[in-house]
C-alpha cells in the first residue's frame, strides 16, 4: 500500500461522497427537515475535509471547513434551509469536485490556482449564513494555570539551573484511561535528556485502601533539551485536566521555587532537598527558597491568623476556577446529545480493483477454453470415468464463469440517478418543468459497460429535453400538463439489456426528416421507407432538423456519435414516435462483453460461433428448399418468411458447399433470420477475444474466439447478419414476396 | 500472570513473578503479593520472568516494600528482567528498593 | 520482539491507509476497521497496545464503541485517542467520560498522528 494508492483511494472515495452528497441536497429540496438527509451532507463534508487534511491537500480542506460550520449550523437548526442555501450547496459540491479534479492533473499547483477565485466567491458567499450568529465561543483555555507564572512573591534572582523543572501529580484515573506515566517519561526522553527524576509516593494509601488500578504517583523531572514549554505542555497533552502540572523554565527566578514548593502536598523541607539533589537548586539557592519560604508564611499568617488559608494552594484555586470554566463553555456550547444514528443499509460489500477484477476474468476465459479441450480429448479417448469426470467440470467451469462475471455486473439504477441533477439543472436552464421518472434501476449491466454508455445517454437525455419536451406554453396550447415526463427504462430481454429514453414531447416529424434526408442526399423520394427507416436519419453526423440551435443541442454533432458508441458496444439503437405523443429510443446492449455461450458451425474448412442466446432453432435444409434458396434468399418456415443469409456467400468461402446444408435460426429485436452453413457442431463456450485493429470494420464480426483445438473461430455479429438478411429483404423484394406466399397457401 | 512461591519459609521465602505484571493483573497480584508477605520474615521477588510492567505494576512493588519496612520486614526485588529494569530506570528508584542489580540472562 | 499492535477505527479507507503506513513505518503493526460494529468483531481476544477511533461513523460511533469496548476484560485499560473535528458538537466531554483521554482534531497530518502516538506508546 502505497501513498499514491491511499491518494487514488481518497479521490474514489470523495466522489463517492460527493454522489451522496448531491443526492442528499436535491432530497432536501423537496423535504427541507429531513434529518437524514442533513447529515448525509454533513458527512460528505466532514469526512472529505478530514481525509483530505491527512494528505495535506489545504484548499480542499479550506473550502470544506467553512462547507461544515454551515451544514454543522443547519445541523443544530441554526440556519434554515432555503432554495438558495441548496442552490449554493449544490454550487459548492461541484467546487469540490473540481478541486479533485485538480489533485489529478499534471499541474495541479497551476490548476488550484485557476480555481482559487470561485473558491473566495463560494466561501464568501457561504460566510453570509455563519454572520447571523452570536459571536464565537470562548476560546478552551490550555493551561489550567497551575504554572510559576502566578506568583506571590515578586522579584528576585534567578536561579543558576539551566533545566526546566517539571512537576506532575498524575491523576488518580490516569491509569485507567490507558495513560501510563512511564510513556509520558520516555516520550520526553526522546525531546531531551532527563538529567534527574524523582518517583514520589506520598500519595498512596495503606494497603488496605490502595486501589491497584488507580495512579498516586507523582514525579519531579530535570530536564535540559531545545525545547519551548508548549513542547513540554504538549508531552502531558493528555493527561493534563486529571493531573496537576508545574513547568518551571530554565532560569526561573528563586521565587517560582518557593511557590512551587508551596503549591506542592508534600513536606516543604522534603521537596527542599529534593530541589538540591537534583541539582535545580543550589545550596545557596536553596537557603534563600527557605529564607523567602519563611517570610511568607509570616506575612500570610499576620494577614489571616487562619493557618488553613495559607495552605490553601493557589493551585487548587485555580482548579477550581478551570472546571467552571469549562463549564460555562459546555453551556455555552449548548451540548445535547442531538446527534442519531441515521439508517445506513448494511449492505457488505467490499471494493475490489477494477484491475484484479479483468485478471480474475481472464483466468476463468482460459479455463473455459482448457475446459473446453478437455472435454474434446475426453471424448476421444472414449473413457466413460474421463468424460463424465470432464462434464462435471465443463458444468463447474460455467458455475466459476458465470459467477466472475456476475462480479462485474451493478445495477443501473447508479447511472440513473446521476441524471436527476442533469434533468433539474437543464430543465431550470431551459424553462421546461420536467420530471424525471426512473423503472427497472435493479437491471445490471457489466460495470465496463456502465462507464461508456454515460455519454451516450446524456446526449440523449439532453436531446429530449431540449427538443423533444415542451415548453409548458406549448405543452399547455396542446392540452398536455404543463410538466412534461421523461422516462428511463431498463430490462434483460435473451441475452441483451434493453434501455429506453422515452418523452412525452412533439415527437418526430416524419416529414420533416425525409425532406431533410433527401437534401442531402441520403434518400430518394420514392424509395419505400418505414417509419423506423426516418427516424434513423437522425442519428446521421450532421443532420438536424432544428430550427434553433441551442447551448445545450441542435448543431447535430451528437447523434451519430451516439451511434457510433452504441455499436461499438455491439449494441442497437432503434427510434419510436408518434407525433404530438412523444418519442422513445430503444438502446440494445449485449449483457456481457467478455464470454459468451455460443453454438458452432461449420462452412467450409472454417468455424463461426453464432452467440448461443439468439439462436432459435437449426433445422435441415431441404434438397427442396436448396433450390428454391439459389433463387430467392428465403425459405417458408411454418407459414412465416425467413430470409436468409449463406454465411458461404457472405464469407465468400472457397470450395463446393456440402452435400448437406444447415440453417441456423437466429433470432434478434423481434427479427428473424437463417443462415445457411455446412456443419452444425454444438455448443461451445468461449471467450472472447476482440479482433485487432485491423479487422475491426469487418462487417458480420464482432469478435473471435479460440476453441478447444487451438483453431481459431470468428464470431458471428448477428444483430447485423439479421439486419441485413432483412433489409435485403424489405427493400426490394417484399411485396413480390407477400404476393408469393399467398400463392402457395 | 502468574505468581509462584518457589521457597517457602517462616523466615525467608521466595516469590516468582511470572509473564506480565500490569494494570490487567494488579487487582490480582496484589492480593498475592501481600498475602506471601504476611507468611514471611523476608520476602525475594525474582522478576526474571516478567516480560511486560507498568505504573501499576510498580505500585505494587512500592507497596510491598512499604508495607514490609512498615511491619520491621525484609523485602527485595531480584533477577531483574529487561522489562522490569527498564520501568525501574525510568522511575529511578533503584535506591529506593535497595537491592543490587543483578541482571536477570535476558536483561 | 513482536511489534505493538494499533488499531484504527475510521469509515475514511484513504484515512486509514494513510495512517496505517505512517504508524507500519515508525514500527508498528496496524488493524484497520470501518466502524464500531466492525472493530468489536476483529478485536478476537488479541492484544491492543492503542485505539485510533473515529468519533463520527455510521453504523456504530466512536463513543458507543469506547464504551462497549471498555466493557470487555482485556480491554479495559487500553489507551484510546480519538479523533474529531473542531467544530462547535465535538462531543469531547462525552468522550473523555467514556474512557477516551486523548484527541487529534481533524484534519491532522501523518506527523501529527505519530506524535499524538508516541505520546502513549513507542514503537
Amino acid at each position: 500500500m502505497s501513498m499514491e494508492a491511499a491518494q487514488q483511494t481518497f479521490i474514489a472515495e470523495s466522489r463517492e461522497l460527493l454522489v451522496n452528497m448531491e443526492a442528499a441536497l436535491l432530497t432536501l429540496e423537496k423535504t427541507p427537515h429531513d434529518t437524514d438527509a442533513v447529515n448525509a451532507v454533513f458527512r460528505a463534508a466532514h469526512t472529505i475535509k478530514g481525509s483530505g487534511g491527512v494528505f495535506g491537500f489545504d484548499a480542499l480542506v479550506e473550502f470544506t471547513h467553512v462547507m461544515e460550520n454551515v451544514l454543522d449550523d443547519i445541523r443544530a437548526g441554526r440556519v434554515k434551509v432555503d432554495a438558495d442555501l441548496i442552490a449554493l450547496l449544490l454550487a459548492c459540491g461541484d467546487h469540490v469536485s473540481l478541486l479533485l479534479d485538480c489533485l489529478s492533473v499534471k499541474d495541479s499547483a497551476a490548476a488550484f490556482a485557476a480555481a482559487q477565485p470561485e473558491s473566495h466567491e463560494l466561501q464568501a458567499q457561504l460566510n453570509c449564513y455563519l454572520e447571523n450568529e452570536a459571536a464565537g465561543l470562548p476560546q478552551v483555555h490550555d493551561d489550567l494555570a497551575h504554572d510559576a507564572d502566578v506568583q506571590r512573591i515578586g522579584g528576585g534572582d534567578t536561579v543558576e539551573s539551566d533545566a526546566w523543572h517539571i512537576s506532575v501529580r498524575f491523576g488518580h484515573n490516569v491509569l485507567r484511561h490507558g495513560m501510563d506515566p512511564l510513556s509520558f517519561i520516555r516520550y520526553l526522553a526522546t525531546l531531551g535528556e532527563i538529567q534527574s527524576i524523582f518517583t514520589l509516593f506520598d500519595g498512596m494509601p495503606d494497603a488496605a485502601a490502595m486501589d491497584p488500578e488507580s495512579c498516586y504517583l507523582g514525579i519531579e523531572i530535570d530536564f535540559v533539551g531545545a525545547v519551548d514549554k508548549a513542547t513540554i505542555e504538549g508531552a502531558f497533552e493528555y493527561v493534563r485536566d486529571d493531573s496537576a502540572i508545574r513547568i518551571l523554565p530554565p532560569h526561573s527566578k528563586v521565587a517560582d521555587y518557593v511557590n512551587l514548593i508551596n503549591d506542592l502536598p508534600e513536606d516543604k523541607t522534603m521537596l527542599g532537598d529534593l530541589l538540591m539533589a537534583s541539582g535545580v537548586l543550589t545550596r545557596n539557592e536553596l537557603d534563600e527558597v527557605l529564607r523567602l519560604q519563611q517570610r511568607l508564611d509570616e506575612e500570610t499568617n499576620a494577614d489571616n491568623p487562619d493557618p488553613l488559608a495559607h495552605t490553601q494552594r493557589i493551585g487548587d484555586i485555580l482548579i477550581n476556577q478551570g472546571m467552571v470554566q469549562s463549564e460555562l463553555v459546555n453551556a455555552a456550547i449548548g451540548k445535547q446529545d442531538q446527534i442519531k444514528q441515521h439508517k445506513v443499509l448494511e449492505a457488505s460489500n467490499i471494493r475490489v480493483h477494477a484491475g484484479k477484477l479483468d485478471e480474475l476474468i481472464n483466468l476463468v476465459g482460459e479455463l473455459v477454453i482448457v475446459s473446453a479441450s478437455v472435454g474434446l480429448s475426453a471424448k476421444r479417448a472414449g473413457n466413460i470415468d474421463l468424460l463424465e469426470a470432464a462434464s462435471t467440470l465443463r458444468r463447474l467451469v460455467e458455475e466459476v464463469r458465470d459467477s466472475a462475471l456476475n462480479l462485474r455486473m451493478v445495477p443501473i439504477g447508479e447511472t440513473f440517478n446521476r441524471f436527476q441533477r442533469v434533468v433539474r439543472d437543464l430543465g431550470r436552464e431551459l424553462g421546461k418543468d420536467v420530471e424525471l421518472v426512473l423503472s427497472g434501476i435493479e437491471t445490471e449491466l457489466d460495470k465496463t459497460m456502465v462507464e461508456k454508455i454515460n455519454d451516450p445517454l446524456m446526449h440523449l437525455v439532453r436531446n429530449a429535453l431540449d427538443h423533444g419536451i415542451e415548453s409548458p406554453q406549448q405543452r399547455a396550447q396542446s392540452g398536455k400538463s404543463p410538466r412534461g415526463q421523461l422516462r428511463l427504462n431498463a430490462y434483460h430481454e435473451t441475452g441483451s439489456i434493453v434501455i429506453e429514453v422515452a418523452d412525452d414531447g412533439g415527437g418526430l416529424h416524419r416529414d420533416k426528416i425525409l425532406a431533410r434526408a433527401i437534401e442531402r442526399g441520403l434518400a430518394t423520394a420514392d424509395q419505400p421507407l418505414s417509419d423506423q427507416d426516418v427516424y434513423q436519419f437522425i442519428l446521421e453526423a450532421g443532420f438536424s432538423t432544428a430550427q434553433t440551435i441551442t447551448n445545450v443541442s441542435g448543431r447535430g454533432i451528437g447523434m451519430d456519435v451516439v451511434k457510433r458508441n452504441i455499436e461499438a458496444l455491439r449494441g442497437t439503437i432503434n427510434i419510436e414516435s408518434e407525433a404530438g405523443i412523444g418519442t422513445t429510443i430503444v438502446l440494445r446492449l449485449p449483457l456481457t462483453l467478455a464470454i459468451i455461450d455460443g453454438f458452432l458451425v461449420g462452412v467450409g474448412k472454417s468455424a463461426y460461433v453464432v452467440p448461443l442466446e439468439m439462436v432459435f432453432e437449426c433445422i435441415e435444409l431441404s434438397q427442396q428448399d436448396r433450390l428454391r434458396v439459389r433463387e430467392s434468399g428465403y425459405i417458408n418456415l411454418r407459414g412465416e418468411v425467413l430470409p436468409l443469409l449463406r454465411l458461404r456467400d457472405v464469407f465468400e468461402t472457397k470450395g463446393e458447399p456440402s452435400k448437406r446444408e444447415n440453417i441456423v435460426v437466429v433470432q434478434y429485436a423481434g427479427m428473424q433470420a437463417g443462415f445457411v452453413v455446412d456443419a452444425l457442431m454444438g455448443e461451445y463456450q468461449t471467450v472472447i477475444k476482440p479482433l485487432g485493429k485491423l479487422f475491426e470494420k469487418l462487417s458480420g464480426i464482432s469478435g473471435s474466439t479460440i476453441l478447444g483445438t487451438g483453431e481459431v473461430a470468428l464470431i458471428l455479429d448477428v444483430p447485423a447478419l439479421v439486419q441485413k438478411a432483412v433489409g435485403s429483404e424489405t427493400s426490394k423484394d417484399r411485396p413480390a414476396l407477400e404476393h408469393r406466399m399467398l400463392e402457395r397457401r | 500472570m502468574t505468581i509462584t512461591l518457589t521457597e517457602a519459609g517462616k523466615d525467608a521465602s521466595k516469590l516468582a513473578v511470572n509473564g506480565a505484571l500490569t494494570i490487567y493483573e494488579a487487582a490480582s497480584a496484589k492480593a498475592a503479593l501481600l498475602e506471601a508477605l504476611t507468611k514471611t520474615r523476608e520476602l525475594e521477588i525474582d522478576l526474571s520472568g516478567v516480560d511486560e510492567i507498568d505504573s501499576a505494576g510498580v505500585q505494587l512493588l512500592i507497596l510491598l516494600k512499604r508495607e514490609a519496612v512498615k511491619a520491621g520486614k525484609h523485602m527485595r526485588l531480584a533477577q531483574h528482567s529487561a522489562a522490569s529494569l527498564e520501568v525501574l530506570d525510568r522511575y529511578q528508584l533503584a535506591s529506593y528498593f535497595g537491592d543490587p542489580v543483578v541482571l536477570s540472562p535476558d536483561a | 520482539m513482536t511489534k505493538k499492535l494499533i488499531m484504527v477505527i475510521d469509515d475514511s479507507a484513504s484515512l486509514r491507509q494513510v495512517v496505517s503506513i505512517a504508524l507500519k513505518t515508525a514500527g508498528f503493526d496496524v488493524l484497520e476497521a470501518a466502524d464500531g460494529k466492525d472493530a468489536l468483531g476483529k478485536l478476537d481476544g488479541r492484544k491492543i497496545h492503542l485505539m485510533i477511533c473515529d468519533v463520527n461513523m455510521p453504523v456504530m460511533d466512536g463513543i458507543t464503541f469506547v464504551t462497549e469496548a471498555k466493557k470487555l476484560p482485556g480491554y479495559r485499560f487500553v489507551p484510546i485517542i480519538m479523533l474529531t473535528t473542531e467544530s462547535r458538537e465535538s462531543r469531547k466531554q462525552e468522550g473523555q467520560d467514556a474512557g477516551a483521554k486523548a484527541w487529534v482534531v481533524k484534519p491532522f497530518r501523518p506527523e501529527q498522528m505519530l506524535q499524538a502516538v508516541t505520546k502513549l506508546i513507542l514503537p
